[in-house]
């Protein structure tokens, strides 16, 4: 690699919520750049083949990252906003895992047996909806078509829903060869669990958590929402100190985007039980005084870890990354997704898996790769992906190193994106010194914001169009 | 303000009728011998500038019947036969201002196929118009036989019994002294071959040639992003590579 400069220590929040009022509108989380919304079906099994066997031909490859989607949940969460189907049928997991073997096996095929694959993510859904057995079973059969590391820092995750957790069943994951695990909270507060039906005891998790510490996992993360129907500060505080107090070495804060009009789920919500405006800040900023207290750094967006954690130490070394799973310490991996509704991030592309269970069998069924659509990166993309990656990591842009990388003259190239960032620096959420633009202490909550002025199909799309696509930005 | 890197993708620029390409194999023979314009006009009309070629278009093929040698414009080409088991041998890699076809002169077909890595323009001399010119323009003659000695001294590169490291430090130097000679940047240019034609070339295995990489780069001898590479420390590569291309 170029060596990239240090990032600077993350200095902490400023919470201002008369700001953050003013600038809560929808945008893009920025897990890719450029957007889902971008991709197209113009790009498809064959481009995606070629971006693969291009990206062995690099002097030294990139190392591989896996991700897995298991779509069944037992049952709904209304809020959520993933791609899943509720099932409480077992049997339906034997198919769809054979179908995600044969996906494995077309999909080697592209890659060179020597690239190290060093970090598996398996998402959903819900993957305990599997059997440990059956998680077993899928490891193997990755083991079988890829070189998964065998370091003890290999970075193999598992989401969780500790109320479909048996005893034993974390021991059998970490023999599968997971070291992290990700558990969903959301709130302890039984008024709130009832009203978006997902009622899971504080036993439940924190058993859950200590079963990792036992089974010998690096990290365990914690998934918190702010926004949900009836929470209060009262609750959510509550729900704060006993997540803190077990000490897990992320935690992630989301704000619920509430989008019946997109997601079915969330229909079941009444807009009424939704806190106002001024109250989901209000949590939000407990969140952050909560955290901060409690010896927990922000990383960028939605992120918090403990200061040892991998991800605080990548920041510091500024090697931090960010990709469909949130950020990474694993700096330029290819990532291959696998299961319906996928997003894989190969060579200079992004692709995706058909979002509908019976398009990604068909193509399966039929020997095809499946992969619905996609988008081949040009200069430009990568150009404006790397200052967004660099802004939602470091919270600043080195702009130095962006004219060396890319050869390019910053202002010259950057002339309308930094016209948009004018009144963002006069707000004082932005500042610009010589070589860098950085997110103040009050812009580190609005790192998105600062994103979008370098953000090309913004500019292009009708800004009315893109509304119902991204959740409001707080 | 920051200074203009150096352009990763080297052209030569075009030449007209009276002026040749910067990277023109013939340009300083033709000049040096203060050649008039009317002589320089007939070596011109021998001269056609193709392309481009696609990445992977065949420029010829072994056994093709042999008419002309070209100097690339833009572009890597790569040279290569298949042995007996089918197997392809890389024969090396032509940058812009180089000449392909020269292992030809001798016989009356290409020894060998040439194929385009990226985008490919040439600049193609009819031979047997050039071989008539030849005899007429002792400098013409001259920088042929110049051009045959250099090939020749190419393919030697890499016989002999070096280290995975003094090889990969000898394609590197090579490399850079190549567009170095061209007036391209010495130190950062684009890897337009695979891992796989590097690892051929070098006779080495692909995996040898990425952990190759990854100690050079370790030793901050060489940056790698993606294709591009940048010798940091261009004396000790040189000084690895010295047994290899000495002379």
């Amino acid at each position: 690699m170029i060596p990239r400069t240090a990032s600077q220590p993350a200095s902490p929040i400023t919470f201002d919520a008369e700001l953050l009022r003013r600038y809560d509108g929808p945008g893009p989380r920025y897990t890719s750049y450029p957007t889902a919304p971008a991709f197209h079906n113009g790009f498809g099994a064959l481009q995606l083949r070629e971006q693969a066997q291009r990206s062995n031909d690099e002097p030294i490859p990139r190392p591989l990252s896996i991700y897995v989607h298991v779509p069944y949940c037992f049952s709904p969460c209304f809020y959520c906003g993933c791609n899943r189907i509720i099932t409480r049928d077992r049997s339906r997991a034997a198919p769809y895992l054979l179908r995600l073997a044969r996906e494995t096996e077309l999909v080697a095929r592209w890659f060179d047996r020597d690239r190290e694959v060093v970090q598996v993510h398996l998402g959903g859904g819900t993957p305990n909806f599997l059997s440990p057995a059956q998680i077993y079973e899928l490891m193997e059969s990755l083991r079988s078509h890829f070189r998964l590391t065998t370091r003890a820092e290999r970075d193999f995750s598992i989401e969780l829903d500790p109320r479909f957790l048996q005893l034993g069943d974390i021991a059998s994951y970490a023999a599968a060869g997971f070291s992290r695990a990700s558990f969903g909270v959301q709130d302890f507060d039984p008024v709130v669990q009832r009203a978006v039906n997902r009622e899971q005891t504080v036993e439940q998790t924190l058993d859950a958590i200590q079963a990792c510490r036992d089974s010998g996992f690096r990290s365990v993360n914690v998934d918190l929402i702010y926004g949900l129907p009836k929470q209060n500060a009262d609750g959510f505080a509550r729900t704060l100190d006993i997540v803190t107090a077990a000490r897990p070495d992320r935690i992630a804060v989301y704000g619920y985007a509430h989008m019946p009009q997109v997601f079915k789920a969330q229909t079941q919500i009444e807009e009424a039980d939704l806190p106002a405006a001024a109250d989901k800040l209000a949590l939000l900023q407990l969140a952050i005084e909560r955290l901060g207290a409690a010896g927990y750094r922000h990383i960028g967006m939605d992120h918090f870890a403990l200061p040892d954690d991998d991800l605080a130490l990548a920041q510091d070394a500024g090697t931090l990354h960010r990709n469909f799973m949130g950020y990474t310490t694993h700096a330029d991996c290819d990532l291959i997704g696998l299961g319906v509704s996928a997003i894989s991030h190969i060579g200079d592309s992004f692709s995706q898996n058909p979002r509908d269970l019976p398009g990604w069998e068909i193509a399966l069924d039929q020997g095809q790769p499946p992969v619905w659509r996609g988008l081949a990166l040009d200069r430009d993309d990568l150009i404006r992906g790397d200052v967004i990656q660099q802004l939602m990591c470091n919270g600043a842009i080195d702009i130095g190193l962006i004219e060396r990388r890319h050869d390019i003259d910053f202002d010259q190239y950057f002339g309308a994106a930094l016209l948009r960032l004018v009144p963002l620096i006069e707000d004082g959420l932005a500042v610009r010194t010589g070589d860098r633009i950085a997110a103040t202490s009050r812009g580190r909550l609005l790192l998105r914001i600062i994103a979008m002025c370098f953000d090309k199909y913004l500019e292009k799309s009708d800004a009315a169009a893109a509304r119902p696509r991204y959740s409001r930005v707080i | 303000m920051h200074a203009p890197a150096p352009s990763l993708m080297p052209i030569a620029d075009d030449g007209d009728a009276l002026r040749f390409c910067s990277t023109c194999a013939f340009s300083s023979a033709c000049l040096d011998q203060g050649y008039d314009k009317s002589r320089l006009a007939e070596l011109h009309v021998l001269v056609e500038h193709v392309g481009p070629f696609a990445e992977g278009t065949h420029l010829f093929r072994e056994g093709d019947k042999f008419d002309a040698i070209a100097a690339v414009r833009a572009g890597t080409v790569k040279t290569y036969v298949n042995d007996s088991e089918g197997r392809e041998q890389v024969q090396g890699f032509f940058l812009p201002g180089e000449v392909i076809g020269l292992n030809a002169i001798s016989r009356d077909q290409y020894p060998c196929n040439a194929v385009a890595l990226d985008s490919v323009m040439l600049c193609r001399f009819s031979f047997p118009g050039i071989a008539a010119l030849a005899s007429r323009m002792p400098g013409v003659q001259q920088q042929l036989f110049k051009l045959l000695s250099q090939d020749i001294g190419k393919a030697a590169l890499l016989a002999g019994n070096y280290t995975a490291d003094e090889r990969m430090a000898a394609f590197l130097v090579s490399l850079s002294r190549r567009y170095a000679a061209r007036g391209f940047s010495a130190k950062r240019f684009r890897l337009t071959m695979t891992r796989n034609d590097i690892a051929n070339y070098l006779r080495l295995a692909s995996e040898s040639v990425s952990r190759g990489f990854r100690r050079l780069q370790d030793a901050k001898l060489v940056a790698v992003d993606r294709r591009e590479i940048e010798l940091l420390d261009l004396p000790r590569l040189e000084h690895m590579a010295a047994s290899i291309l000495r002379g």
